[in-house]
Formats: structure tokens, C-alpha cells, sequence
């Protein structure tokens, strides 16, 4: 007989090796993976985006020399890169949660979530190319 | 059936909260910056081809109205992490009872200006 664990001792963390001993009550195998990529964008973007915030903040308004100088360098761009994936992975999962929250309607529930992925592609897609030709270009 | 559904009963029918309006700070602050990604994307774009578009950008950003923008998105962005962080100890079974809930609400707005305040001034500073 597989040894039961109690739920009330295991964290949030942990309760998937639990869930998988539920059988046949819900996607005890793939539920937790949007919620766990959750807050695995959520950890890495506390670093990211501090770093990210400190340097935007005074990048904005600079001019393009100085933008170009500082995208161009390894570590900005590999930072940004990362930066910008983690938080539409962020964004997707996120915005989609709010759908679910207020649309009640299945058709536009799934058009919105599709337009939600397709901008966030696009914005990640757009970004790491213009990253790209400045680190690869100078 | 006309009576209200649950995410629209707040503030109409519920007593004001800071727990509650916490939580939907979260959510509208999520949302704009989710938003905010399209000028980020715009700005790296604009900084990649150079020329008139970077111009164009740079004097949006640099107008009142982008100085806003880029001054909401700093309190959206420092919210929204203190927030999470929040979030992740509730996550992890930290500070479930009502006093911690509200302390913790209460040090993250205090975490929040302190870190937009922080930002601003090492911008103007520096």
C-alpha cells in the first residue's frame, strides 16, 4: 500500500506528489504546471526586473548612443532578453487567469486568449530580434 | 437573475477593505504592465532601427505624458513585485491570520513608495 502523506504538513510546493496519488479528481498530473510556471517567472523576476528597473529608468530617456552601448553589451542583453521572456510567460498566464475571471462566454474566452498569446509572441519576438541585431551588430 | 456576480460586488456591496483592494490593485497593476510591454518592445525596437523612429520615441518618452507613463509603470512595477512577494509567503503558508494580512498589505504600500522614491531619486541624482 503506497504511503499516504498528510496534507496539512506539506507546503503549496509539494502538494503535487500528493494530487498524483488523487486519481481521477481533476488534472492531478498537468494542473499545477501554469500555476508552478507561475511562480517560477514570479522568482526570477524579482532580479530581473529590480536590474531591469534600475537601468530603464534612467535609459529611457537617454540618448541612442548611450542606449545602443548598453543593449549592445553582453550582460544588459542577455539580462533583458531574459527579462522580457519571463515576464510575457508572466503576462500570458496571468491575463489569461483574469479571462477566465470575467468572460463568461466560451467563444470569446478562447478568441481572447488567443490574442493575448499571439501579442505576447509578437512582443517577445519583436524585442529579442531588436536586442539581437544591436548585440550581434556593433 | 439580476443580482450581482461576485468579481463586480466590490466596493458596491462590500465594505472597503485594503485586503480586497490590495488584491485588485494586483490584478490592474499586472494588466498595465502587461500593456507597458508594448512600449518596452516599441523602445528596444526603435533603438535597433535608429533614425526617425528613435527620434520619434525618444521624444514620446521624454514628453510629460511619457514621463507619466514611465513614472506609472515604476509604482505598477514595484507594487506588483512587493505584492507578489506577499503572494509567495502566502504560497509557501506564511501569513494567513487577518493581523499579518493586513501588516503585510500595509508594508507592502510602505515597500513601494520607499523603492519608487528610491529609483527616482537615483535617476535624478545620478
Amino acid at each position: 500500500m503506497a504511503k499516504v502523506r498528510s496534507l496539512s504538513d506539506a507546503t503549496a510546493l509539494r502538494d503535487e506528489t500528493v494530487l498524483r496519488q488523487v486519481r481521477n479528481l481533476g488534472s492531478a498530473r498537468s494542473g499545477l504546471r501554469e500555476w508552478r510556471l507561475q511562480r517560477l517567472t514570479a522568482l526570477a523576476l524579482i532580479p530581473l526586473g529590480l536590474y531591469f528597473a534600475a537601468s530603464i529608468l534612467w535609459l529611457a530617456t537617454s540618448d541612442r548612443v548611450t542606449a545602443v552601448a548598453w543593449l549592445s553589451s553582453p550582460v544588459p542583453a542577455l539580462l533583458v532578453i531574459l527579462f522580457v521572456l519571463a515576464g510575457l510567460a508572466h503576462a500570458i498566464i496571468g491575463l489569461n487567469s483574469v479571462l477566465l475571471d470575467y468572460v463568461h462566454a466560451r467563444a470569446p474566452l478562447l478568441a481572447g486568449g488567443l490574442v493575448v498569446r499571439a501579442a505576447a509572441v509578437t512582443l517577445a519576438g519583436a524585442s529579442v530580434l531588436a536586442i539581437l541585431k544591436l548585440f550581434l551588430g556593433r | 437573475m439580476n443580482r450581482p456576480l461576485s468579481p463586480f460586488m466590490f466596493p458596491l456591496w462590500y465594505r472597503f477593505q485594503i485586503t480586497s483592494a490590495l488584491s485588485i490593485l494586483h490584478r490592474l497593476t499586472g494588466i498595465a504592465l502587461a500593456v507597458g510591454s508594448i512600449l518596452l518592445a516599441w523602445w528596444l525596437v526603435s533603438v535597433a532601427a535608429g533614425g526617425e523612429l528613435f527620434a520619434a520615441t525618444h521624444a514620446f518618452i521624454a514628453s510629460p505624458f511619457g514621463m507619466l507613463l514611465l513614472f506609472g509603470w515604476s509604482i505598477a512595477f514595484f507594487y506588483h513585485m512587493c505584492n507578489g512577494v506577499r503572494h509567495l509567503a502566502w504560497d509557501a503558508g506564511y501569513g494567513f491570520e487577518l493581523q499579518q494580512a493586513y501588516r503585510s498589505g500595509y508594508a507592502v504600500l510602505a515597500a513601494t513608495a520607499l523603492l519608487t522614491a528610491l529609483a527616482w531619486l537615483y535617476v535624478f541624482l545620478a
